[in-house]
């Protein structure tokens, strides 16, 4: 075993699957000289050369659409969107392009490549460097969304996602970089795509959710404890498509769900979720599904007070789970 | 009205003696394989036999098929909706393109896409999405795959001069110009995108001065001029394949009709669309070899007759095929299925 931060499990794993695979290939802004904007492509250029992790111009829309291209021939590019805030400039590739390629040609032509996003709040970021968007990608069919809250999820999701044969958006939480450590294996190990995993067992209500506030959650849970509540939390991992089943037997055993994520609650991960659960195991529940989310606000606003107060964190999850416990 | 810098007179001969016989009968052959099939097409769809529209490029073929006539099996077409002449050269069977047209579940698309979308994926024809442009983001993707692979292959991009007014259009060409990468750019300047005309797409005159702006070569020609054009893009392909980076061509030329059967295109003139009739490329090439001797009316009539035979013949063939079970639509989603639910292990 050994130690590292989520941002080096990300550079192991694009390093050993770029030495296993000479078809994968890294492209997008200060990737190579500079080694990336948060250093996760860090060692790449020296290893592996000016062909294979290319520096490109500010060009999201060549960044991602020109790696659809490159998969379509027969490379398996990952391209790097540096901000999730920037998304927008490259939709077109994301959604009519590398979503659609294999469905509008019957198969024939497929788009196997992972498009690495950088998201997430609580750094202070700001307006434009503090988006989540996750769901602008969820519920896009043909698309496969991932969210990792851990080093090795992070290393072996994303060796998944570069050895599968659909299109991935993979979704870095900028503050799990640094603060996050995980003892992972020496040796190669993958994570399968659409799996969510129990990261904490409990009776008393499920809370689910992803990257930064799943720990937050976990938190949340060890305070609840305290007071004789105990909390399940689900790890949704794969956002979409997303693992139902995982889902409905939590809510089965404990009967009550928390839905918590950072991005706002309209139109969110949760409220797809919730309907779900509504639709298929509505008998199994003795309370409403409860959303904590982000608010309805357009954007992440700078002032830390207000960035705090448009943030779920541990302390307004317990207070929401001890509410829904007792209901 | 925008005329050609060209004459209307006919091809110029000093060109013609630089095609060697062989390739003018065969540009011959597609040219006029796109130009019949392009309009019985136009008739299927006013008989009703497929839903939705179609989008001609009659007037235009000569743009389409010379360039991809210069490219081999592995190289690639990146199409905009009007380049059915590049994607029939590049080697596209017609009973293949009717499935499309039918939407049959035979279709290399499995009638998922629309009739103007033609892909073919084992000669490499990229089945474009409708965003303009898009598929040149795309195309020039490819070439940067090809020149890592070390593959000599070449991208062919297709567009109109609408789309050199996407952003993503300066993005692709702009990387391509900075890695010399094997693509050439062919702009097919009809003078309208839809109904809006050239004068207010750009200010320029020349679309090709577009291509200095990304450090590498831009030429304007006679679009309808099929042994110019075929001339210039040979050039390019051969260029490209040596690893001498991208050009662009812009051909200028004419859509006969509307953007598509739907549309009756009265923002244009009558006075406009006769002038342009008068450079029908098929007319102008028919005189050249008739001139020229290369092909006289007798083997014309034997190739046209040939390709009436192989047009029918598919129709027939297409047609007769069944439509897609209407739940097929949740195929092809992923590389797993059924969409949307992985499997378990």
């Amino acid at each position: 075993m050994k130690n590292v931060t989520f941002i080096e499990a990300i550079t192991e794993a694009m390093a050993e699957e770029m030495r296993r695979d000479e078809r994968v290939i890294v492209l997008g802004e200060d990737v190579a000289i500079y080694g990336g904007v948060f250093k996760a492509t860090k060692g790449l250029l020296d290893e592996f050369g000016p062909e294979r992790v290319i520096d490109t111009p500010i060009s999201e829309e060549f960044i991602v659409g020109g790696a659809v291209g490159a998969a379509a021939v027969g490379l398996r590019p990952i391209p790097e969107v540096q901000f999730s805030d920037f998304a927008t400039c490259s939709f077109d590739p994301i959604i009519q392009q590398a979503a659609k390629l294999r469905y509008r040609s019957g198969g024939g032509w497929t788009c196997p490549m992972v498009i690495r996003i950088c998201c997430g709040a609580e750094i202070g970021g700001g307006l434009y460097h503090s988006q989540t968007n996750e769901n602008w990608f969820f519920g896009q069919a043909g698309l496969v969304t991932v969210a990792p809250s851990t080093p090795y999820d992070a290393k072996g999701l994303l060796k998944s996602a570069v050895r599968g044969d659909d299109p991935v958006i993979y979704l870095e939480h900028k503050k799990l970089y640094r603060w996050i450590r995980d003892d992972i294996p020496e040796e190669d190990f993958t994570v399968p795509l659409g799996q969510a995993k129990v990261r904490r067992e409990g009776e008393d209500l499920t809370i689910i959710s992803y990257q930064l506030m799943m720990h937050r959650a976990l938190e949340a849970a060890e305070t609840l404890a305290d007071e004789g509540i105990n909390v399940e939390v689900i790890d949704l991992r794969t956002l979409f498509p997303w693992d139902k089943e995982t889902v409905l037997e939590s809510v089965r055993k404990t009967s009550k769900v928390l839905l918590v994520h950072e991005s706002p609650k309209t139109g969110g991960v949760a409220g797809e979720i919730a309907a779900t659960i509504m639709e298929e195991a509505f008998d199994d529940l003795d309370a409403p599904v409860w959303r904590l989310t982000g608010l309805d606000i357009p954007v992440v606003p700078f002032a830390p007070a207000m960035e705090e107060y448009f943030l779920p964190n541990a302390e307004k999850i317990a207070a929401k789970a001890r509410e829904l416990a007792a209901y | 009205m925008r005329k050609t810098t060209t004459k209307v007179s006919g091809l110029s001969r000093k060109a013609a003696e630089k095609v060697p016989e062989e390739d003018q009968r065969n540009l011959y052959y597609h040219l006029m394989k796109v130009r019949m099939f392009d309009e019985r097409c136009r008739k299927l769809f006013k008989q009703g036999r497929f839903p939705g529209t179609y989008f001609s490029q009659v007037g235009q073929e000569a743009t389409t098929v010379a360039p991809a006539y210069c490219l081999n099996d592995k190289d690639m077409v990146a199409p905009s909706h009007r380049d059915m002449g590049a994607i029939i050269t590049k080697g596209m069977p017609l009973v293949e393109l009717l499935r499309q047209v039918f939407a049959r579940s035979t279709s290399p698309d499995k009638g998922k896409s629309h009739p103007c979308h033609f892909g073919y994926p084992e000669l490499r024809c990229l089945t474009p999405a409708s965003t303009v442009a898009g598929q040149i983001v795309v195309g020039t993707g490819a070439a940067m795959a090809f020149k890592i692979q070390k593959q000599p292959n070449v991208v062919y991009c297709g567009f109109g001069e609408g789309g050199t007014s996407r952003g993503g259009f300066h993005e692709a060409l702009n990387f391509a110009g900075i890695h010399d990468l094997p693509a050439i750019y062919v702009c097919q300047n009809n003078l309208w995108a839809e109904s809006v005309p050239a004068h207010l797409q750009s200010k320029i005159e020349k679309y090709s001065d577009r291509a200095k702006a990304y450090g590498f070569e831009g030429v304007t020609i006679d679009g309808n001029d099929i042994l110019q054009v075929y001339l210039t893009a040979k050039k390019a392909v051969d260029k490209a394949r040596n690893g001498d980076g991208p050009t662009f061509i812009e051909c200028l030329t004419y859509r006969w009709y509307g953007h598509s059967e739907i549309d009756p295109a009265n923002y244009r003139t009558n006075e406009e669309l006769e002038y342009w009739k008068k450079r029908d490329p098929v007319a102008l090439y028919e005189k050249y070899l008739e001139k020229s001797g290369v092909m006289k009316e007798s083997d014309r009539k034997e190739v046209t007759d040939r390709i009436e035979a192989e047009i029918q013949e598919s129709i027939e063939t297409a047609e007769a095929d069944p439509h897609p079970e209407a739940d097929a639509a949740l195929e092809d989603v992923y590389s797993f299925s059924p969409a949307p639910n992985f499997p378990r292990s």
